[in-house]
């Protein structure tokens, strides 16, 4: 993918910069190194030049001092076939070539202002005499041209001739044109050499500069671009592997640490917005039940307070049949039908003054006179009293009391009234027969400590539709007569009165349990 | 000659009508008022030895009505008829000087049990 880009990635840009930035430094060097060595190839074939030429002088002095033409002619010829050597010429003073390699230049005379000329002489001015050289471009390869003159010396002025007079300087001079073929043929083999070393050498650099910036910076780098794509599309799992301790490593560590710290954060933020739903929920229930348990006291209050109102004003009348019942009673004799009749009478207001005293004890309820209480005390005295009547002869009562139960703050005879209840209750349940156990035990909720009791029979159970009534006044399963549907409102009303709580636990079939909760006193018993 | 002088305060018609059917033939006097102010003016007409008083009644109740009694005329007993017995009040009552207490409904010998008692210990 990277690949795809390459002109404009890092990489790209970096190797351009540097290829082209070694390409220039090496063309330059080499440019000089170039430069350099053929000035000084130049240099040493002018040195040989001018040996030549002066071979040439030293050749051809002894036919000058002699005044041997032919033989000067010969020998300039005889050079002038070597190789490399186009052209060999001696001028005499006054501009005519006297001898030459090619005979046809021999007597060409030298005009004043030719090129050659002017190399030592000016128009009107002073004379150069020194040797001197110069390079024209031939055809196909560069010309090296040396000029020598030819000094006057004592044997020339001496000599028997008389040809040259003592005051000449510069008695003509010798001219050659050497080729420089193998010089510049040299020259550019070496520069295409040089080319192409450094084309290579800057080839292989940038390979390499490629393979370490690859390595080093774009993998590392593609990467890291991959794993910020993939934290930014939300896979905050996603880890950088480089394992590396330069600033790419710590760039690579310092991400990690950041897809780390996001993922924490958005953990943290799924959790607690989690657990507020969990929190919200459980105060909504919390808040559900108080409710229900506050129009379920409310109720029980305002059927209490009904229920006073209402046993106030039956008690009255009921208070006359019951007294007339009696004195009619007495009018008829033992075992007619009418005395029969009246005991009927009487027997029903009594149940009705029993419903009424139920009521009313459902009512007094909600006020208690409260005092330092040991539970297991007053159900000993419960079971006392439950112990010798008729209808626990044939149930197995059973007490396991703990001796170390905590003090509870109550009224005794209220709270021996429900454990009665409670314990007839189960007894009803049982049938006449069975098992009742009673359980005490100390017990810590929420950091909060109850005495707890537990009244548990063999009974039938208790169908989830009663259970919802069953601590509404008035609600009865037993036969009509048996039972005035009072006991465990009042119980419930009573315990509520305690703050504490019953609750039921109930198995068709098995059994049901009562627990009774209250709160205890810190001192134990 | 009667056994004693009995008032009889208490606003249900019913229940006077019951004590005096239960008492005079036992051989109390008895006289009646439907209120607390109208039984205690006849106290000051003439004497009676005990006053039964209901504890619940319109414009003045049974403990109201047994602190005047023992204010003025401490030598008449009274006992207290309620059918809203709390122990509160059956305490508050003895505490005011009541002589007993007896519940609504009650039978005709249980009410001349507690009369025959209050006159057996006033004449003993």
């Amino acid at each position: 993918m990277l690949v795809n880009k390459s002109f404009y990635s890092l990489t790209g840009k970096l190797i351009l910069t540097i290829g082209t930035l070694m390409i220039a430094g090496s063309m330059l060097f080499w440019l000089f190194l170039f430069k350099h060595q053929e000035k000084e190839l130049l240099a040493t074939s002018v040195k040989y030049g001018y040996s030549f030429v002066d071979y040439i002088r030293n050749s051809t002095r002894y036919g000058m001092l002699t005044v041997q033409g032919t033989l000067i002619q010969q020998t300039v010829e005889a050079v002038g076939i070597a190789e490399g050597i186009l052209n060999v010429r001696i001028f005499n003073s006054r501009g005519e070539v006297a001898y030459s390699s090619d005979k046809k230049h021999v007597g060409t005379l030298l005009d004043k202002n030719s090129p050659l000329c002017l190399r030592c002489h000016t128009a009107s001015g002073p004379t150069k005499d020194t040797p001197s050289w110069k390079i024209t471009k031939g055809d196909k390869y560069r010309i090296l041209n040396i000029v020598q003159p030819i000094y006057n010396e004592p044997s020339c002025y001496n000599a028997s001739c008389h040809a040259h007079p003592r005051g000449q300087r510069v008695l003509g001079l010798v001219e050659a044109d050497l080729s420089l073929e193998l010089l510049d043929h040299g020259i550019k083999q070496q520069g295409i050499a040089i080319t192409v070393y450094v084309l290579a050498f800057s080839i292989v650099i940038s390979g390499v500069l490629c393979i370490i910036i690859w390595n080093f910076v774009s993998t590392p780098l593609s990467i890291l671009a991959h794993g910020m794509r993939k934290v930014a599309a939300g896979d905050l799992d996603f880890k950088v592997n480089i394992n590396r301790r330069d600033e790419i490593g710590e760039l690579a560590n310092t991400f990690n640490a950041m897809s780390d710290d996001l993922r924490k954060a958005k953990n943290e933020r799924i959790e607690w917005s989690n657990t507020l739903e969990k929190k919200v929920e459980e105060k909504t229930e919390a808040i559900h039940r108080a409710q229900q348990q506050l129009i379920h006291s409310e109720k029980l209050a305002s059927l209490g307070r009904m229920a006073a109102g209402v046993a106030h004003e039956i008690n009255s009348p009921l208070t006359g049949i019951v007294t007339f019942g009696h004195l009619l009673r007495k009018k008829f004799p033992e075992g007619t039908e009418d005395r029969e009749d009246i005991e009927v009478i009487i027997d029903q207001a009594n149940r009705c003054s029993t419903i009424i005293k139920g009521l009313l004890g459902f009512a007094r309820a909600t006020t208690a006179d409260k005092a330092q209480t040991n539970i297991n005390d007053v159900l000993n005295s419960t079971l006392n009293i439950v112990k010798n009547k008729a209808d626990f002869f044939n149930i197995q009562l059973s007490a396991n009391l703990d001796p170390s139960l905590s003090m509870v703050k109550a009224d005794a005879p209220q709270l021996q009234q429900v454990f009665l209840n409670m314990i007839v209750n189960a007894a009803d349940a049982c049938e006449g027969k069975g098992s009742i156990t009673i359980a005490t035990s100390n017990l810590n909720d929420s950091g909060q400590d109850y005495v707890q009791i537990e009244f548990k029979d063999t009974g039938y159970g208790i169908k989830d539709e009663d259970l919802e009534k069953i601590f509404e006044p008035f609600f009865t399963t037993k036969p009509v007569g048996k039972g005035t549907g009072l006991g465990l409102a009042v119980s419930h009303g009573i315990i509520l009165e305690h703050g504490g709580t019953i609750t039921i636990s109930t198995i068709i079939g098995e059994g049901t349990s009562f627990f009774i909760r209250l709160p205890a006193l810190k001192e134990t018993a | 000659m009667s056994k004693g002088k009995i008032l009889v305060i208490d606003d249900e018609d019913i229940v006077r009508l019951s004590c005096s059917r239960s008492l005079v033939p036992e051989g109390y006097e008895l006289k009646m008022a439907k209120n607390g102010p109208e039984g205690l003016k006849m106290l000051e007409e003439e004497t009676f030895d005990l006053v039964l008083t209901d504890l619940k009644m319109p414009n003045m109740d049974g403990i109201e009505v047994l602190g005047t009694i023992k204010e003025k005329w401490p030598k008449t007993d009274v006992v207290i008829v309620t059918g809203y017995q709390t122990v509160e009040t059956a305490v508050k009552a003895i505490k005011l000087g009541a002589f007993d207490y007896i519940e609504k409904p009650f039978t005709p010998d249980s009410l001349i049990a507690t009369v025959a008692n209050v006159f057996r210990i006033r004449n003993g």
